[in-house]
């Protein structure tokens, strides 16, 4: 196995269960794109498995088989429930519809969002754009990275002002260690920054990012405060 | 485990591993009775994995559902050469309890429950009865870590723990922990090869 030693210790963690949210969804995103990763995961689940044999059975507090019987029965939801979250975004993200994208890119966007599915396209981006969340109803924040100049845009969408706090955005990727900070972001207004241009375009590319409040004017040693609040990826728009 | 008289959690653990691996084979062939058998046999392990994890019981419930969702749908790809039926069906409930609570949300760590446990007993691997093969291997290979390597490797198993819960449970600092996991998860993978 060619895998480096850090990244098996990477998928050891993610295994056993030790990494942090913003790891962990870094990892996740990673396996799917690597199926090194995605194997030593695996191996490290079928190594610390047998100790689940040890486990102490807990009678659950209710009889829950006719609700699991009833989902698996019902009809697949998962194909109603993207189209109308993206129905539901797509009104609530009119004010940054009029932004530089068409509306078939941005349904297209948020449809891949809603679902954490890479698009595939034939032509190399340069254009990416992530939809910055806590969960798939409530977008917060709309980041757009253009891979040639480096240049990061964030706009609000439905971020609540923290009260003396501020937001501040990181990126995080196995690559770069700890999270690096892009700076504080304004939750009612366009934020413009070039701080990407320090790292490179595949790391910005694959990255995760997300958004911490800290006290006011940004995180005080340069370090995230606490768990991140919203978080997503990147994703290729327009043509 | 206590030795009280048989009760519904006793009972579900008394299927032998060939059991519930037939009975796999048979919901992978979407038999719904097979299906309502292995619930009734598995049920109270795994949500002893779930809830030892989540802590709160609402939750709980709801993933150990979605879990066996999940195990509905990929009965299939259950290889028996890769351990036993029940650490295949509690891999999928660890990871779905470990997705919930890692997912990112606006107050995750105030989320967080301090000292609830939710079953006052620590898990005993050592201890356990009817030990498999595969099981009795790796605490052979647990038990040649330093105590405090074992230690963050178990609590992290069943509780679910994050190197800075693990940090604060063992009042180190979150790199000590790190050494730690890092150590003694390097020594379990060659000692199990």
């Amino acid at each position: 196995m060619s895998l480096s030693p850090e990244d098996d210790f990477s998928a050891a963690e993610y295994a056993l269960g030790t990494l942090d949210p913003g790891e962990r969804a870094a990892i996740a995103a990673r396996r799917q794109r690597e199926p090194e990763l995605d194997e030593a995961i695996r191996a490290w689940e079928e190594r610390l498995s047998p100790l689940a044999e040890a486990v102490p059975p807990i009678e659950p507090p209710r009889d829950y088989l006719a609700e699991i019987e009833a989902r698996i029965h019902a009809p697949a939801p998962t194909l109603a429930a993207p189209n109308e979250t993206v129905v539901a975004l797509r009104s609530r993200l009119a004010r940054w519809r009029a932004a530089a994208i068409g509306a078939t890119g941005l349904a297209a966007m948020l449809a891949i969002g809603v679902v954490f599915r890479e698009a595939t396209r034939e032509t190399a981006p340069h254009e990416f754009v992530a939809v910055l969340q806590k969960s798939a109803d409530s977008p917060a924040f709309a980041v757009t990275v253009n891979l040639d100049t480096r240049e990061l845009t964030v706009r609000p969408v439905s971020a609540p002002a923290p009260s003396g706090k501020s937001y501040e955005l990181w990126i995080i990727d196995a690559k770069l260690g700890a999270p690096r900070s892009l700076g504080v972001i304004d939750p009612a207004d366009v934020t413009r920054g070039d701080k990407l241009a320090a790292f490179d375009p595949a790391v910005v590319k694959d990255a995760t990012y997300a958004v911490t409040v800290e006290p006011k004017g940004g995180s005080p040693d340069g370090k995230p405060s606490g768990a991140p609040v919203f978080v997503g990826k990147l994703i290729p728009v327009g043509p | 485990m206590n030795v009280g008289p048989p009760t519904p959690t006793e009972a579900s653990v008394t299927a032998t591993a060939a059991e519930l691996a037939g009975l796999l084979r048979r919901v992978a062939a979407r038999d719904s009775a097979a299906f309502a058998m292995l619930y009734k046999q598995t049920r109270a392990k795994l949500y002893g994995v779930v809830a030892r994890i989540l802590t709160k019981g609402d939750l709980s419930g709801e993933v150990l559902q979605e879990v066996f969702v999940r195990i509905w749908e990929r009965a299939g790809d259950y290889d028996v050469d890769k351990g036993s039926p029940i650490a295949w069906m509690a891999t999928i409930a660890r990871n779905r309890a470990l997705d919930e609570i890692r997912r990112v949300r606006p107050v995750s760590l105030e989320d967080m429950p301090e000292g609830f446990e939710p079953a006052a007993e620590e898990v005993d691997p050592l201890g356990a009865r009817d030990r498999s093969e595969r099981l009795s291997a790796l605490m052979k290979c647990l038990q040649t870590l330093d105590e405090e390597k074992r230690d963050v490797v178990l609590l992290a198993y069943y509780r679910g723990f994050t190197r800075e819960a693990l940090a604060k449970r063992m009042q180190r600092p979150v790199p000590t922990i790190k050494t730690w996991l890092r150590r003694g998860l390097a020594q379990l993978r060659d000692c199990l090869s």
